[in-house]
Formats: structure tokens, sequence, C-alpha cells
């Protein structure tokens, strides 16, 4: 159906009109009553159908008595609910429907997302609302949950990567760190009750505050039907949480850190850097700025691979900016070469503060990394069943707008939206450097002389 | 569930590309794409997907993997393939082709794995006429450039540390050396540090020229190219390559004589538990019901080790489909000794009692799901039909799939299951103190032990 005619379709039949965001084609948009936001897109590539709620909840929304609560409320949303009354059922049910599920629960956002055979849309989206609105806490189930959600700690606690991610974390983010730390806390996670889960569930999971994308080989009209027959009717909290319990403000770093960390399971040292960014709420160009920076230090020409990957002082050194609405981090991560590790932090030093050179980059290196970003989004908009996952990042990081304009604005990025973007985040400004290693290695290569502010 | 954003990274762990050993089918064309078709040039079999879709996808596969090479040279065709992008053409030195990718941002490599290496190339389609050049050059006629292979070959030495890092690919590795001791199994593609270390420029370069004949390759193509161009394009690249020796991959059964268990400490945060059973030959008649019995199985290990008994974050099960077949248990827990007690008691209840219908028949509805869902791009459409042909010989097994799952009957899915899964090769990684090895290799399944008093 023509775009157009479509909306204004949709619109003729729906009780309260609101302001359209824009959206790339074969893309729809309503809002029910209760503020729940929908979007349909529609995509015949195979004959499946996608759906995702994706909740404004995660680790900003967490102090230090919720750490890691966010992500336990996402696990016991697959145990059981007023449908499906054990975590037996429920799978029993996602068997029936040859169902894919799974979830995640990130810094900015909780999502949830089944994918199905494109003839059972009506009984996924009942399934997604069983689950989502009448979900059951019993403590007898969270009792084995926690050691479950503790047990996916554990894991990533095992990787070094992930040891030298948390350490440095809490030096960036400080009193704060919880709420860039969607994993948590492990006694938090081991006490916590049913009725910390219906804190969570009374401040956040409501329409209100959620996005219900339906994706595949779906008609948009029926889609938006159903969805409006079945959630048509979750209430409102009637205020907006984000409002209601503010997130606080992420204090600066105050002075550059460097730190070794030691342990026998890395068997090869890595090295982050990590700054304080922008944020789509104050500083949308410089997000936009941050990305294709990101891009022009991927190319092989750029002069950051050529001194370190080229002249083998790493295997691997890149940098990346995080899209928040609060405050994304700006992360050197490298593997360095153990034999030169001296040379490498040197020439990581020397490279950053070249940063913002006037000749640190060529307009040709500017504009190839731009077509990469455009041709990188044809590839992204490739698998259908995964069109959901990105709209609703960028609708709780950013907006809808944001998402569809992106590719234009990171075009007209400039010279000097890079340069005002590095000159006001990274150049001169306070960081925090770490590296892990193991102990005989760090022995024999004195690290701590060199890597030091 | 759960895969935190937060660890959504590591671009550097893309190297250790893992070739698909299940051959999984993708279920025919889907809606958009016209119908597959092959045709056999100079000798190498062309298998083409049209895509319905703007993005180019090429794969050339080398048969053989680890079938290859010595284990002394392990490593040698991953570090080869490495190099044809890495180490220059003799048209462009290494920095002047890689600028000319990232000018069209196109990506050209590969890695080779268990059963075949694969170099694949993916491109926007109106850059293709850039690409295929860099693309055969690279094949055809690499420089193996000393100076660049130097630098490579450190940087497979520190990703291979990188790797052993990781907690999944430590007990991964510990599980095939220990089940597959002494055959071609045991052999690690990315090489030991001592494998690698002592490669040379010349002798990686003579291994190359070596496997790269007309007689171990398929190519694949999942885009919308008239089949004119294509025939034109691999004539031209195949005129280059040297016929070889004819070339037939072998297949090994794996069937573990005993129980075993092998521990080993790690300062891991929790404790990893790999098992290894066996399974049928790609080709035979038990592959495909032995597919559905396996995933059946992993729902109800799931819910078991996970959902009822709370034992585990990651309780996984599959079916490792490749040249040696092979079953997979695997699990990280803090308490390995009730894993174990639940896991056998499950395997006992299955054998015992069988699937049911219900089973079976939402299987093949969610196995269907699943075949779409993970094919969705032209890549995963490549390598599945690649995959295909080079295991089971028959690249149309990805169309047909619906039909051949239709087929498979509850007494086929016990009857499998039972013949495949008996001893079991058990791996530990982890706190040694906290497991009892004889609860893994005792023959009668093992009682859930006591909980501990706390006082």
């Amino acid at each position: 159906m023509n775009k157009t005619l479509f909306v204004a379709a949709m619109l003729a039949t729906s009780v309260t009109a609101f302001s359209q965001p824009r959206l790339p084609d074969n893309y729809y948009w309503q809002k029910l009553d209760n503020g729940l936001e929908v979007v349909v897109i529609e995509n015949h590539k195979v004959p499946l159908a996608t759906i995702e709620i994706a909740v404004k909840n995660g680790a900003y929304t967490e102090g230090p008595e919720y750490s890691g609560l966010s992500h336990l409320f996402e696990h016991m949303f697959f145990k059981a609910n007023k449908d499906y009354p054990d975590q037996e059922k429920f799978i029993k049910r996602t068997e029936e429907l040859g169902m894919i599920w799974n979830g995640t629960t990130g810094d900015e956002r909780v999502n949830y997302f089944f994918t199905f055979d494109k003839d059972s849309l009506d009984a996924g989206l009942k399934f997604m609302n069983a689950a989502i609105r009448f979900p059951i806490y019993r403590t007898e189930d969270m009792q084995k949950e926690r050691p479950v959600v503790d047990g996916e700690f554990q894991r990533a606690e095992s990787d070094p990567y992930f040891q030298l991610w948390i350490t440095v974390g809490k030096k960036v983010w400080g009193d704060l760190f919880t709420r860039k730390n969607p994993i948590g806390d492990h006694d938090i996670i081991n006490s916590a009750t049913p009725e910390k889960m219906m804190v969570i569930k009374d401040k956040y999971y409501f329409p209100n505050n959620s996005l219900l994308v339906i994706t595949g080989d779906v008609k948009p009209a029926e889609a938006f039907a159903k969805a409006k027959a079945i959630f048509g009717d979750w209430a409102s909290s009637g205020f907006n949480p984000h409002e209601k319990y503010p997130i606080p403000e992420f204090k600066p770093i105050e002075k550059t850190e460097y730190f070794i960390k030691e342990s026998p399971i890395a068997q090869t040292p890595y090295v982050m850097y990590v700054w304080q960014g922008p944020d789509t709420r104050k500083d949308s160009i410089g997000t936009l700025a941050a990305d294709v920076f990101s891009t022009v230090l991927g190319l092989n020409s750029s002069k950051w691979q050529q001194a370190l990957v080229d002249k083998g002082l790493a295997s691997y050194a890149g940098i990346s900016y995080q899209t928040a609405a609060h405050v994304g981090p700006v992360q050197i991560f490298a593997v360095p070469n153990p034999g030169k590790l001296k040379e490498f932090t040197t020439e990581v030093t020397n490279q950053v503060s070249h940063f913002a050179d006037a000749d640190y980059f060529t307009d040709e290196q500017l504009q190839t990394a731009k077509d990469i970003l455009r041709r990188n989004f044809i590839r992204a908009n490739e698998k259908p069943s995964a069109l959901s996952s990105t709209l609703t990042f960028w609708w709780c990081s950013a907006s809808l707008d944001y998402y569809t304009d992106y590719m234009k604005s990171l075009m007209d990025v400039t010279r000097e939206d890079i340069q005002n973007y590095l000159k006001k985040y990274i150049i001169g400004k306070p960081y925090v450097a770490g590296m892990i290693i193991n102990e005989d290695m760090n022995k024999q290569l004195k690290v701590d002389e060199f890597f030091k502010n | 569930m759960v895969k935190l954003k937060l660890l959504r990274m590591k671009k550097i762990f893309q190297y250790t590309i893992c070739l698909v050993a299940l051959a999984l089918p993708f279920a025919g064309s889907a809606q958009k794409q016209a119908s597959p078709y092959d045709m056999t040039i100079n000798g190498v079999k062309v298998i083409v997907q049209p895509s319905g879709n703007d993005i180019v996808v090429i794969q050339t596969i080398i048969k053989g993997g680890v079938q290859n090479y010595p284990a002394s040279k392990a490593g040698i065709e991953n570090l080869a393939i490495n190099a044809l992008t890495e180490c220059g053409t003799l048209k462009d030195d290494k920095n002047s082709f890689k600028d000319k990718l990232d000018k069209v941002s196109a990506q050209v490599g590969g890695g080779s794995g268990m059963d075949f290496a694969s170099f694949s190339l993916n491109c926007i389609k109106s850059d293709f006429d850039e690409v295929w050049p860099l693309y055969t050059d690279a094949l055809t006629s690499p420089r193996f450039d000393p100076k660049e292979f130097d630098r490579i070959k450190q940087d497979a030495i520190n990703n291979l540390r990188a790797s052993e890092s990781s907690p999944d690919n430590a007990i991964n590795k510990l599980a095939k050396q220990t089940a597959f001791a002494g055959t071609n199994y045991a052999k690690e593609p990315q090489g030991t540090v001592a494998s690698i270390t002592a490669l040379t420029p010349a002798e990686t370069k003579k291994y190359w020229q070596s496997i790269f004949t007309r007689s171990r390759m398929v190519i694949v193509v999942v885009a919308d190219l008239d089949k004119a161009t294509i025939e034109q394009k691999v004539k031209a690249l195949l005129s280059k390559v040297p016929a070889g020796a004819p070339f037939v991959e072998q297949k090994k059964s794996y069937t573990p004589a005993a129980n075993s268990f092998k521990e080993e400490q790690r300062a891991n945060a929790t404790n990893y538990v790999r098992g290894i059973a066996s399974g049928p030959l790609p080709g035979s008649p038990d592959y495909n019901a032995f597919s559905l019995a396996m995933s059946i199985f992993a729902s109800r290990h799931f819910l078991e080790v996970r959902s009822k008994h709370g034992l585990s974050y990651a309780p996984q099960a599959w079916f490792s489909g490749g040249t040696t077949p092979y079953a997979n248990l695997s699990v990280t827990t803090t308490e390995p000794d009730k894993y174990i007690a639940v896991a056998r008691g499950l395997i006992d209840k299955v054998k015992k009692e069988g699937f049911t219908e219900d089973e079976l028949k939402n299987e093949k509805t969610g196995f269907l799901t699943g075949i779409y869902y993970r094919n969705e791009t032209n890549e995963a459409q490549a390598a599945s039909l690649a995959s295909n042909e080079v295991l089971h010989g028959n690249w149309k097994r990805s169309i047909q799939i619906k039909e051949d799952v239709d087929k498979v009957t509850l007494q086929q899915l016990n009857s499998v299951f039972n013949k495949y899964i008996n001893n079991i090769t058990w791996v530990y990684q982890g706190d040694p103190k906290k497991v009892t090895p004889t609860m893994y290799t005792q023959k009668e399944t093992p009682k859930m032990p006591e909980e501990k008093k706390a006082f």
C-alpha cells in the first residue's frame, strides 16, 4: 500500500491522532490511546514474523540497591505468568509455536523478542501480552533463577575482557557505576525478592514506557488491529517514569588514572582507554561525529591503523562510541603485541594527542568513512528479524526520528563537527586507562614503569 | 537468554571463523528469491542462489580442512588464507589492496575450519566490478610479502593467546583434544604457538598453491547476477587454477569406548563442563533424525538443568555434524556434581521413555522457523549451500529440508538417540575440588548429591 495513504487510513481509524515520527519506507507507526507506541515493519523476505517489546528500563534506572535487578526481572519474564504458570508450560508454548525467543538487558533498554511462523502472529502477540502484563513472581522461582543470573555473571567474570571492562567502568562512572552496569551486583541478585520485582514493574512496565515492534511477513493494517485488540486495554501508568524517577547526571571524570590488573586468565594483555563522550539528549551532532571519527580510525590507511597495527604494535586497535541518552562512553580497546608493549602505549598517547590536528585525516578518508557507514547500513538491514532490535535500541537511547535521519545526518557531519567533538570530549580531557595482564608477563615487562599518567 | 549489550564487542575475535559444522539447510528460496541452480565450469561445481537484494556474496570453498595438513603444521591453512588479503598481491602491496577494499567497504577474507576453508567476497552489487578483480588477485596471485607475513604471524600468536583466555574457547579445545586424540579432529585449525612460530612465508605460499586446485573447489554465489556474467567471470578465474589431484573428503565416526573424565584447574569464576558423545555421519539415513533428536534433547536439558534445578545459566546440547560428527553437552555451573546427576538422569529417562509425538510435531515447526531465521542473509545462505555440498555431497539438501524433516518418525527419533548417546567423554575446567569424577565415569547413573549442611 502507498505509505501516505496507509498512514492516512490509520489515522482515520485511530481514536487519537498523534504526530507521526519520521520513519523509513515500509515502517508504519501508531500510538494507542494508552500510550503504547507500535511500529510495523513490513518485510516479506522470509515467511516469519518477529515481535518485540522494548521498555525504557535497564542499568540507568538502578541505584545500588537494585543493581542487576532489571536483568533479573528480564529473566523472570520467561518464568511464569497468568496463562503459563510455570516455566515448563511457558517453554512448551514456545515449542508449540515453533518460536525462537530471547531477551536482553542493557544500559538503557530491556527488550523481549519472539520469532515464529507468520501465521502465528495472533498467538505470538497474546503470548507476549501475558508475559509482559501478567507475570507471576514466586519466591521459589526466584530462588531458582538467582543462581542462573549469577551464573551468567560468573561466566562473564571468567573472561579477561569483562574483568577489564568492569574495573575501568567503576573508575569512569564513580558512585553511579551501577547505572552503567546491567549485570549488577552478586549480593543484590542473590537477595532479590518478589517485592523488588513488583517495584520495578510498577515503575517502568507500562504501555506509555514501551514500544511494540512487529516485523516480517505481515500486513500492517492487520498487525495494528491485532496489537490494538490485544494491548489496547493495558492501562497507562498516568505518569512519565523518567520524570517521576529522574536519572541522576554522571559526574565528569576528575583526573586521568592508569591501572594495571593482574589476572591469571589473561594470556595476552588487553588495554582499554575510556572517556565520557556525548549523548543524544545534549549533543546529537557530537554522537554522529563520534561514529564517523571511529569509522575513519578503522580505515587501513588511517594514521591510527598505520601507526599501531601496520607497524605490528597491536593485533587490533579500535575506537568506538556507544550511543546513549545518558553520556555514552568513548572507548579505545586494543590487543597489543606483548613484545612491543611500551612502544604501543607511547604511540597511543602520541596518536590521541594528534586526533584534532587539521591533517589527522584527509577529506578522502572522511568521505570513505561515510561511504562505509552507508554501505554498512544496507548490510544491517539485510536480516529482517534483527530490524526490530535495531529500532528499539534507537527508540530507547535517542528517538525514532534520530534513527530515520541517522544516515543522512552522518553524511552531513563535517570536519569541524569532528574537531568539536574531539576537543569537547577527548583532547586534554581526563580518562581512565587500564591493562589486564598475567602476573609473569607484568613482572617481566615491568609495565608499571611506562603504563602510567 | 540475554546477551548484554556491553558484551557486544571484540571485533578482534572475528578471526576465529567457525565454519558451520552442522550442515544447516535454509529451506529453499525465500519468497523474493528465484530458484537456485548449479553448473560445472572447468570441472568445478558452481552453485548459484539468486538473492533478491543488492548484496553480492561469493564463497570459494577449498575442501579438506584439518585433513590437509599434519598436526605439526596446524594453523598453516588459516595463516595462508589470512595472507591472501594481508600480505599483498602481485599487483598491489598490502596497503594498496586494503585501501581499495575500504573505498568500497567490501569484505574480502576467510578462514579454515575442521572440514573446509572458505574465502568470501561480500559487497554491494554496484561495487562488484571493482571488487571482483581484487578477490581473484588475492586467490590467484598472492604476494606473501615476508615483512607483512611476520606481522600477521605475530598477530596470529597474539590472537591464539587471546582466544585461550576465553573460557568457552578453552573448554572447547580441551574437549576436542581429549575426545579425538590421535585423529585429524584433534588438530586446531588456528594452530598452536609452536606450529605458527615455525611457519615461513615460502612454505605457507607453497602450501596454498598445493591446496588451491580445481579438484578441491566449490564456488557458491548468492547474488542477483546473471548466469552469463557468472559463467564468464568464474571461467576466467579458473583458467588460472591448476586441476590438481582428485580429492575425496574422508569421514570418520567417533564412538567412545567408555565414559571418561578429564579435569583441569583454571581460575574461572565458575566451572565449565563439556561432554562429547557419538553422532551419525553426514549423508547417512540417521542424520536428520539425530539433528531433531538433539534439538529436542537440548530443550529438555535446558528445562531440567536451568528451569527446574537452577544449576546453570547456559545449559546447552547440540549436534556438530561435520566429517567426524559428535553430540555435545555443555554447561557452566557452580555445582558440577548436581549437574551430572541431573543430566545423566535425563538421558536415562529419554532412553527409557522416549520422546513424544507432540515434541516431534513441535520440533518440526520450530526447526523450520530456525532454518529461515538463521538464513536470512546472503552470507548464511552461501555457507549453508557450501557445507551441504561438502559434507553431504548435495547442496540441494539446503532447500529440501521441509520434505526431509517431515519424513522423520518418532520411532526413528528414539532409535537414533539410543544408538548414539551412550558413552561420553567429559572434560572440566575450574575448581577440581568441586567435582567428583566418578559421578561422570561410573556405569550407573549417579544419585543427586545431598545438600551440605551449613553447620
